[in-house]
């Protein structure tokens, strides 16, 4: 297994007036290529935190933090902004399309930052709303979806540019059980059939340990448990 | 990011905020077209007055006078330098005499490059006998390569001469209504009798009295009216062939006219070669008018050319055109406080989208460009707009004003003129000032932070 995502002693740190607070306070982890971990913890212990940091939207306080052996701590903004295109994909609780554009254009837009040529994001496009089962939906507006409907498209979207790690921050948290549970197996396909590396950050112990294959637990911003509960370990060796 | 993409997403929020975009579009229009507007009256007005000097058909001509004389700044300004240059270099030098302005200068301007002919201007006092009717007047020498030129570009009635050795003159239509109460148009072929002194060999004297060496011989000789000339309003310095009475050149150079009316010219005439008070010089192009004269005034002359009359109209132009070009541009600077706060109105209302964009990867450039071309084509649509509003109030003010002054009993005249480069220009400075209208906001949006952007729902 290659590790793709390494974290060596990761720090956040947030000062508020005289205090600090530390939203992540040393954080060390590894991540191999094609892992389904889910990242838990209680409300405020760092999730989003780390998941921000390793799409590159953010920088730590000290620490370092690789992804494909780059250092993401060391970027240029310009170079952040590449690695969001090209490395990751982000899936939101709250879906974020852009309700002014149909689904198709977003979940073709990532390729424009791109710079993929029309014809071949349109083919693309046509592809990523089958993957997700999405096919007659694609000229409608964000806001004439369902719930579920949308996070497919989110989903279809963090995969336009093909890249190794989804990162999901509470995807379900907006949806009922039956269509969380629905996203969920997609996102376990994704990780099964194509080998996405997937970081599920979420609340939900129990149904989380249905689909992980290991679990990181942040408390107050340290690593509380690193280990393995895996309920399905067939996954992750592609 | 390609351009084509980065125009589709521009193009999109423009779309989504129609009442918005228009609004701010109208109020770039409103400041292009008060700042076209105002220019274009500068520049209309300028036509009008150069386009006076222009139509006199003397650009390409330059007046020459013996350095002792000549008028304006010209004499004066030379003899200021010739002063300083005095009291500074070589304060005992005397001053040289002035260069005569007779037949030997002619061929020294001939000789000049770009001259295209070189002649004396000569007029003579004469006396115009016509049925009852009397009066002196000056008449003047007028080439025959003026025709067609300044005043004789329309002859009113008749024709222009048609050579230079037919006893044939031309009148103006104002001492035509002084001579007679014909119709002047029957005036056109009927002669008139032209009395005047002549200078004569002393052998040859018969009448008159004798001056010197010289002996003044009154000569009376019938001439035939061949055209009615009419002077249009207007400053018109192709005045210089203008007279009550005009006659060929040669004619009057014929009768071995001195130059009565300038007396220094006059004394040196009787002592040797024949002097003459002004000569007039006519450039083969245009452009060499200025280049001419100066050569000239090397050669030891006073020069004097519409050019120069022109130069300093055309400052006093720049400068109007430029109080004007303020004046319009207040419109266009508050217009581009419209812009600035349409465009930061719209990056609040869309920094949650742009925390998503950054999010699936867009790069700080490719914000900025998005909303750098998004004010751009709020420049270029309101540019264009305003152009053709400038250009069409323009006409209706025009329009207004000619109808008034006509009333007053003056001339129509085109008050406002818009030339392609304002045309130009205006879309121009309408997308540069977007532009720098929409450089803070595009840079603002740039700086969004994606994690706040995406933290409140
Ligand atoms: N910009 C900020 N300034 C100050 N403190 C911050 C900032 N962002 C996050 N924090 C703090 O850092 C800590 C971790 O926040 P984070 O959003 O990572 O928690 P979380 O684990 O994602 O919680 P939740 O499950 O509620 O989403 C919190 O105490 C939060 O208040
Ligand atoms: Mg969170």
């Amino acid at each position: 297994m290659t590790a793709i995502v390494e974290s060596v002693d990761l720090k956040r740190h947030y000062p508020m007036g005289h205090s600090m607070v530390r939203a992540l306070d040393g954080v060390s982890f590894t991540i191999q290529a094609g892992e389904f971990v889910g990242l838990l913890g209680t409300s405020g212990s760092g999730k989003s935190t780390l998941l921000n940091l390793i799409a590159g939207l953010d920088r730590p306080t000290s620490g370092t933090l690789k992804i494909f052996d780059q250092q993401l701590d060391q970027m240029s903004r310009e170079a952040l902004s590449q690695h969001r295109r090209k490395n990751v994909g982000m899936i939101f609780q709250s879906f974020n399309l852009i309700p002014t554009m149909t689904a198709f254009e977003n979940v073709t837009l990532p390729m424009m930052f791109s710079g993929v040529p029309r014809p071949e994001r349109e083919r693309r496009g046509v592809e990523l709303f089958e993957s997700v089962g999405l096919r007659d939906r694609q000229l409608h507006r964000p806001a004439e979806l369902s719930g579920g409907e949308q996070q497919r498209v989110a989903i279809a979207r963090a995969l336009a540019n093909s890249p190794a790690v989804l990162l999901a921050d509470e995807p379900t948290g907006n949806l009922d059980s039956m269509t969380a549970r629905e996203i969920l197996e997609i996102l376990k396909q994704l990780n099964e059939r194509e080998g996405k590396t997937i970081l599920w950050v979420t609340h939900d112990t129990e149904m989380a340990s249905k689909y992980i294959q290991r679990s990181i637990r942040l408390r107050d911003g340290k690593i509380a448990d690193n280990g393995i509960s895996s309920s399905s370990p067939s996954g992750g060796i592609a | 990011m390609i351009f084509p993409d980065v125009f589709q997403l521009s193009l999109r929020n423009l779309r989504e905020a129609k009442l918005r975009t228009s609004l701010t579009t109208l109020g770039v229009s409103i400041g292009i077209a008060s700042l076209v507007g105002m220019v274009s009256l500068g520049v209309g007005l300028q036509e009008l007055t150069v386009g006076q000097f222009k139509k006199s058909g003397l650009f390409d001509t330059i007046t020459v006078f013996s350095a002792g004389q000549g008028f304006g700044r010209n004499a004066r300004a030379r003899g200021a330098r010739r002063n300083s240059t005095a009291s500074t270099n070589d304060p005992a030098r005397p001053e040289k005499p002035p260069e005569p302005l007779d037949d030997k200068a002619i061929e020294k301007i001939q000789a000049l490059p770009n001259v295209k002919e070189v002649y004396p201007n000569l007029r003579m006092p004469v006396e115009v006998k016509y049925e009852n009717f009397s009066e002196f007047v000056t008449a003047v020498g007028v080439p025959l390569s003026s025709r067609g030129e300044g005043v004789f570009q329309k002859i009113t009635y008749g024709s222009f001469l048609k050579n230079e050795t037919e006893e044939a003159c031309m009148l103006s239509l104002d001492f035509v209504h002084n001579m007679t109460s014909e119709d002047p148009k029957n005036l056109v072929g009927k002669e008139i009798t032209l009395s005047y002194a002549t200078a004569a060999d002393l052998a040859g004297a018969v009448m008159g009295g004798s001056l010197g060496q010289m002996t003044i011989q009154r000569t009376e000789k019938k001439y035939s009216i061949v055209g009615i000339v009419e002077r249009e309003p207007g400053p018109n310095f192709g005045g210089g062939f203008f007279s009550s009475i005009m006659v060929p050149l040669k004619k009057i150079q014929e009768a071995g006219f001195q130059d009565f009316t300038n007396p220094q010219a006059f004394l040196r005439g009787l002592s040797n070669k024949p002097s003459y008070s002004a000569v007039t010089v006519k450039v083969k192009h245009l452009q060499d008018t200025e280049d001419v004269e100066k050569k000239v005034k090397d050669l030891g002359f006073n020069a004097f050319s519409i050019n120069d009359a022109l130069q300093g109209a055309k400052k006093a132009f720049i400068i109007l055109d430029i109080l004007l070009g303020l004046v319009g541009s207040i419109a266009l600077a508050v217009a581009s406080l419209g812009i600035v706060n349409t465009m930061v109105m719209s990056i609040l209302e869309r920094t949650r989208e742009i925390g998503v964009m950054k999010a699936i990867g867009a790069g700080d450039g490719d914000i900025r460009k998005i909303f750098f071309v998004e004010a751009s084509l709020i420049g270029v649509l309101g540019g264009a707009i305003g152009v053709v509003l400038g250009w069409t109030v323009d006409k209706i003010i025009n329009f207004g004003a000619n109808i008034y002054i006509q009333r007053q009993g003056g001339f129509p005249a085109q008050m406002f003129f818009t030339p392609w480069w304002l045309v130009a220009g205006g879309i121009g400075f309408s997308i540069l000032v977007s532009l720098i209208a929409g450089s803070y906001p595009a840079s603002r949006a740039a700086r969004v932070d994606p994690i706040k952007a995406l933290r409140h729902d």
